[in-house]
């Protein structure tokens, strides 16, 4: 006989990437011969590759997750549903480096090959994971002629009052980075964005063969054969950027980790982030990444929001802000401009343009948001609501699929 | 109002160990970035409190609601200080306000482009500026540094500026074939070319893998830009450019890492 394994359950290459929240999944005898019985006990173990991500089950939608999950399964085909989930601290580190083997008896009777695809520190990636991301990158870049030219377009003015110096800086970020790393991810399915951690020295990072080198004129040099080599935007090669600090230190300004943590438990005083250590990391720096019109130019920016965004996910975790419908997960204000509201939706995925609405920019580049294989959230069109409840904890619908190294569910 | 943990943040090992860096809270509001505006101003304060307020102004300008409300103050202040005695200053300055599209710091780089007597920023970083805004009308000036460039990085600078110039494409096409020619400037010829004509720069790229008395970097270059954006028809039928690309990634004195490019290549074309 053999057994068929769902993975959010659908077969779908692209399907097959979990998280550390719960992913629903199925399996099925698809195969019968040799069954004499209308069930048989199918039991499901993960399979881990050396330095491979490690997943872990359970059979409904509560309870504890345990490395092994034996289940009923019909011999007439009908599907039995249960979740996996990657365990934390055990990521992949590559597209399959583990499996879901299922067993009956001793006999293996099917299998799934699928990865923990976690986002990581950026100074801490193996060299693989740092040269797929480059290449996908410069890929969605395509030498300034590729779809990173709308993401370029979003983070400009006039567009800047949609995302910045307001209450849904966080969530609107969240939608963006989403919206990337989903592009980056239909070049390379096995592509986290990583995130550079301000608060620590990352040499790693500002290498030829990784966001570039700056010379004293501050322009940034790859290695040849570094796909960023060919980096365009807005008709001009390169990137510009001159780091205010030595580069095997953190950069003096910005706030650690820890205080940024106890700005405090209510998310209006959590946002004051905004300007530091969020602005202050972008002005560590001269060139792109200085300024707020040009530095999604520079694709160390997305490093850079990865790593606000996680601070957002520990804050969130820390002190329990999943549910938008608390006061306290969000800083809700009758005054605050439309994006801005709870049950908003943004721009420019949204496709509101000043002609329809004043308080929104003349155009809305790139179109709705990107879709996964994995999850249906946020849809095409998120609100700010949608950014919350990342992980699924209040709502296993509003899950949007990412999860970091460091933040557990 | 939460307190800003600024105690938390003195006490901290870290910041004890590195350089005493000078710390300006970030504005809250649009009084505390005009409070900052008048220190940036003040020549009179050490220039270490200038820079840091520079840097706190910077991330007001993201985070800032109605940052909008002071944008020409701030805008006034940085043409201000941007012939400031400090090079830093002015560096910084005029990268802030190139990077916005200002015509007072357009202009005040060409002039000094033209005039070195009265640049305020070396012509490199100055080219570099005027490269924010491909409409800057910097062409003809990057054109004569390249014929007579006062130093390498200049050229380079005026090179990278180029790369949007239709009329540059065969000055392009020369740097890259030229062997004497820096290999930096030739792998931002290859990206320039690249953009400009596409068909051209795989023609030249071919030229270059097939060449065995070409350098190792430019052709991962060239290897780089046929395997990310590479036309699979047309390369697929070249026997002589596979066989050349074996060819480098078998030679000894080849890097690791450019070995790693061609393998790249071979196993993307199924060879």
């Amino acid at each position: 006989m053999d057994v068929a394994l769902e993975i959010n359950n659908s077969t779908d290459p692209a399907s097959q990437f979990v998280t550390w929240s719960p992913s629903p999944c199925r399996v099925r005898v698809s195969n019968p011969a040799g069954t004499t019985t209308p069930s048989v006990n199918v039991t499901l173990a993960g399979v881990s590759a050396a330095n491979g991500g490690a997943v872990q089950f359970r059979s409904g939608t509560s309870g504890a997750f345990a490395n092994t999950l034996t289940l009923s399964v019909p011999t007439s085909g009908a599907t039995v549903s249960f979740f996996a989930a990657g365990k934390f601290g055990s990521p992949s580190s590559s597209n399959g480096d583990v499996k879901i083997e299922a067993r009956v008896g001793s006999t293996v009777v099917g299998s799934a090959s699928l990865m923990v695809r976690i986002r990581k520190n950026a100074n801490q990636l193996s060299n693989g994971e740092r040269d797929r991301f480059v290449s996908a990158f410069a890929k969605l870049n395509n030498q300034g002629l590729g779809r990173f030219t709308d993401f370029n377009n979003m983070h400009k003015e006039p567009t800047l009052s949609q995302s910045h110096g307001a209450p849904a800086f966080l969530p609107w970020h969240r939608a963006y980075l989403l919206d990337l790393e989903r592009e980056l991810q239909a070049i390379d399915a096995s592509v986290a964005l990583p995130y550079w951690r301000f608060d620590q020295a990352a040499p790693k990072v500002f290498t030829l063969d990784f966001l570039g080198a700056s010379d004293a004129n501050g322009t940034v040099h790859f290695r040849n054969g570094n796909p960023l080599e060919f980096w365009k935007t807005d008709n001009t090669p390169g990137i510009s950027r001159t780091p205010d600090f030595p580069l095997s230190q953190a950069p003096p300004g910005p706030m650690s980790e820890a205080d940024t943590l106890a700005l405090g438990n209510q998310f209006r005083t959590f946002r004051r982030m905004e300007g530091d250590p969020h602005g202050l990391a972008h002005t560590s720096f001269g060139g792109f990444i200085q300024d707020p019109r040009t530095a999604a130019k520079d694709p160390l920016f997305f490093l850079l929001h990865c790593n606000v965004d996680r601070l957002w996910a520990k804050w969130q975790r820390q002190n329990g802000r999943f549910d938008p419908a608390a006061a306290t997960s969000f800083d809700e204000r009758p005054t605050s401009d439309p994006g801005h509201k709870l049950d908003d939706t943004m721009w420019p995925w949204n496709g509101i343009t000043e002609a329809a609405d004043p308080t929104r920019p003349p155009t809305a580049p790139g179109g709705s948001l990107a879709t996964s294989a994995c999850v249906a959230a946020p849809g095409l069109s998120p609100r700010v609501r949608d950014s919350i409840d990342y992980q699924g904890v209040v709502d296993p619908a509003a899950n949007l699929g990412f999860g970091y190294d460091d933040v557990q569910v | 109002m939460a307190k800003k943990p600024t105690a938390a943040k003195k006490a901290s090992p870290r910041k004890q160990k590195a350089t005493a860096p000078v710390h300006v809270a970030v504005p809250q509001d649009a009084d505390g970035v005009r409070r900052l505006l008048k220190d940036l101003r003040d020549a009179g304060k050490p220039i270490e409190v200038r820079m840091a307020t520079l840097q706190s102004l910077g991330a007001a300008a993201f985070s800032v609601a109605n940052f909008d409300s002071v944008n020409a103050d701030y805008i006034a202040a940085l043409r201000e200080v941007s012939t400031d005695s400090h090079e830093q200053l002015r560096r910084r300055s005029l990268g802030i306000l190139s990077r916005n599209k200002d015509g007072y710091a357009q202009k005040a780089l060409l002039d000094g482009l033209k005039n070195p007597a009265k640049a305020l920023l070396p012509p490199e970083k100055a080219l570099q500026l005027l490269g924010n805004d491909v409409h800057a009308g910097a062409y003809a000036a990057a054109r004569a540094i390249v014929k007579k460039p006062p130093n390498e990085d200049a050229k380079r600078e005026a090179l990278r500026l180029l790369a949007a110039d239709s009329k540059s494409e065969p000055l392009f096409e020369k740097v890259l074939r030229d062997k004497k020619e820096f290999r930096e400037n030739r792998q931002l010829a290859a990206s320039a070319l690249h953009s400009l004509n596409p068909d051209k720069l795989q023609r030249q790229a071919r030229r270059i893998l097939k060449d065995k008395s070409d350098y190792a970097d430019i052709k991962a270059t060239s290897l780089t830009a046929l395997e990310q954006f590479g036309d699979a028809a047309t390369l697929g039928k070249d026997k002589a450019l596979f066989q050349s690309v074996t060819r480098f990634k078998a030679a000894s004195k080849t890097s690791a890492k450019y070995k790693q490019t061609a393998r790249r290549f071979l196993s993307k074309y199924g060879q």
